[in-house]
């Protein structure tokens, strides 16, 4: 099994990813222990020449590691017809114990990298490295939770057997046994499609508020992680359901295969952007208050306020047209 | 304008070949004077252009333009301040083959946007003030070396930058042609602008409009004027 082309190609972005972190680890501490911008020495000055290139390598490797989360799920999709039982990605990810771990931590290393890197890009912006200290304490932070998700990445591929007898997503989804899934499956499909509505306004009027007057950017971030949040629930409950016209089908895996079109690429894509976008906001609107940054902060903000809105509309809109297409009926006249 | 302090350079640090260009350099450079750098070859003139032209960066100590520490800054800054505030006039010139002189002018604008034809009157105008202008369409390398320098001045002008950075300006020329050299220097003066220059030459370091001789050698100030 871990000689898959795909499997390799997570392994090597999960191994290199998390050494680069390990090798600059050392220089990111001495960093945060002797960074003295008002002074001249030698060792200052090594400082700021290394950390553009130490900044660009580590930008390069965390985009790489968190592109990877598409080529995970894609996989995970894909590999369901090579174990009995599997009937999705879900089927896949429980062959082992690894599985959901590993893309619990592969989603939290996408936000935490995202996140970093619009930390970095904002930083840069800056002619006296306003947030490096920031920078790089985020740095050291994401590095052990990189360290733990290419250790269950690696787990989970080598626990991968053949001769494993798997659970399909109807046990996960709409069973009888307490899981989260369960959970968001048993939601009352009128609380989340009136939830994910009021959520979704709520973020683009927010952002609207944003765009218009340049305040409530953290406000907006919260809003943008909550619409994450409940647009997956609102997936899982009721969009699903819609898009398989089955009331007791609710896994958010089986929307990637291709018999339902694909459609979940559709979703997810826009909300994860929608939602990483706007959690930057969230980041950069405070950068805005120190002196160097003031210039580019706002606009910088506000284009990611942009992007964010585009997200989450994309996302509603795909849902509603799902919805709309649907022959099955929950909500009668 | 120009503050240097405790500024060292070293090429090939920790090499067998490690050189140290600059030795604890502390210097002020006033803004609108013409400054020489005086020494003999290997005493630190053109490595300390480069610092203040934000050509390189020191291996210590500070360089600061109009009070802003440029020594620190990132890279992109760093191209801002030299497209914008410094014209540097190279001992070779480093015109570019086979573009016309006009183009060669033009070239350090480009990145800024300017309209085309605003931009094309500017470069025709500073060639026609330092006497070249009936070679605007010459290709480069078909320019006489006095010719070829006033084209590099008119190119470091074109930006209508406050520093200007000259390394070895007159010793590609004779003397008729460095004595016009000087009076463009004292033109520049005139106008307000800083002039760095680096040079060996008596006829320079002797010159009207030089206010300020330093001296280097071994990478230290002798004499800063």
């Amino acid at each position: 099994m871990l000689f898959q082309p795909a499997i390799i190609a997570l392994l090597l972005a999960s191994f290199l990813c998390s050494a680069m972190l390990l090798a600059v680890a050392p220089f990111a501490v001495g960093l945060l222990r002797r960074w003295d911008l008002s002074s001249g020495s030698a060792g200052q000055v090594m400082l700021e020449r290394r950390t553009h290139l130490v900044s660009a390598l580590v930008g390069i490797a965390l985009a790489g590691e968190a592109a990877s989360l598409i080529l995970f799920v894609v996989n995970a999709d894909r590999m369901a017809a090579l174990f009995t039982g599997a009937m999705c990605a879900v089927g896949t990810l429980l062959v082992n114990p690894f599985g959901f771990p590993a893309l619990e931590l592969k989603i939290a290393v996408f936000f935490l990298a995202s996140c970093w890197l619009i930390l970095d890009w904002i930083d840069r912006q800056g002619w006296d490295y306003p947030l490096i200290r920031v920078k790089y304490a985020a740095l050291l932070a994401l590095t052990p939770v990189q360290l733990t998700a290419s250790g269950v990445l690696l787990a989970y591929f080598l626990g991968l057997r053949a001769d494993v007898i798997t659970s399909c997503c109807g046990s996960l989804f709409g069973g009888a046994v307490q899981t989260l899934g369960n959970s968001l499956a048993a939601l009352p499909h009128d609380v989340s499609y009136a939830a994910l509505i009021a959520a979704l306004a709520a973020v683009l009027a927010c952002g609207g508020f944003v765009l218009g007057r340049g305040r409530g950017r953290i406000l907006y971030a919260i809003l943008a992680g909550a619409a994450f949040l409940i647009g997956l629930a609102a997936v899982t409950s009721t969009v699903s359901v819609y898009v398989y016209e089955l009331p007791h089908h609710h896994c958010p895996f089986c929307l990637l295969k291709g018999e339902y079109g694909s459609v979940g690429y559709l979703l997810y894509l826009p909300l994860f952007i929608g939602a990483v976008a706007g959690l930057g906001v969230g980041i950069v609107g405070p950068a805005a208050a120190l002196p160097s940054l003031a210039g580019p902060a706002p606009g910088f903000a506000k284009r990611l306020v942009r992007v964010s809105m585009a997200g989450f509309f994309l996302f509603g809109a795909v849902c509603l047209w799902l919805i709309a297409r649907s022959h099955l009926v929950l909500f009668p006249a | 304008m120009i503050e240097l302090s405790a500024v060292t350079k070293a090429y090939n640090q920790g090499r067998e070949n490690e050189f140290w260009a600059l030795r604890g350099i502390d210097l002020t450079l006033e803004r609108g004077k013409a400054t020489v750098f005086q020494g003999p070859s290997g005493s630190g003139k053109t490595t300390l252009l480069t610092l203040v032209g934000c050509l390189a960066r020191p291996t210590s100590g500070r360089v600061r333009f109009k009070g802003r520490d440029i020594s620190a800054l990132p890279e992109r800054f760093l191209t801002d301040i030299r497209r914008e505030a410094i014209g540097f006039v190279f001992q070779s010139f480093n015109l570019i083959r086979g573009v016309s002189a006009v183009e060669n002018v033009m070239i350090p604008a480009y990145p800024l946007g300017r309209p085309p034809a605003e931009l094309e009157a500017r470069a025709h105008a500073l060639l026609d003030r330092l006497g070249v202008g009936a070679k605007a369409s010459s290709p480069s390398e078909r320019l006489s070396g006095g010719e070829a320098q006033r084209v590099a001045i008119a190119r470091a002008l074109i930006n209508d930058p406050e520093l200007i950075v000259a390394d070895e300006p007159t010793a590609n020329l004779d003397s008729g042609h460095s004595a016009r050299f000087l009076d463009i220097a004292e033109g520049l003066k005139a106008e307000g602008r800083t002039l760095l220059i680096a040079s060996h030459d008596p006829r320079v370091i002797d010159a009207a409009p030089i206010d300020r001789i330093v001296a280097l050698r071994d990478g230290r100030v002798l004499d800063a004027g």
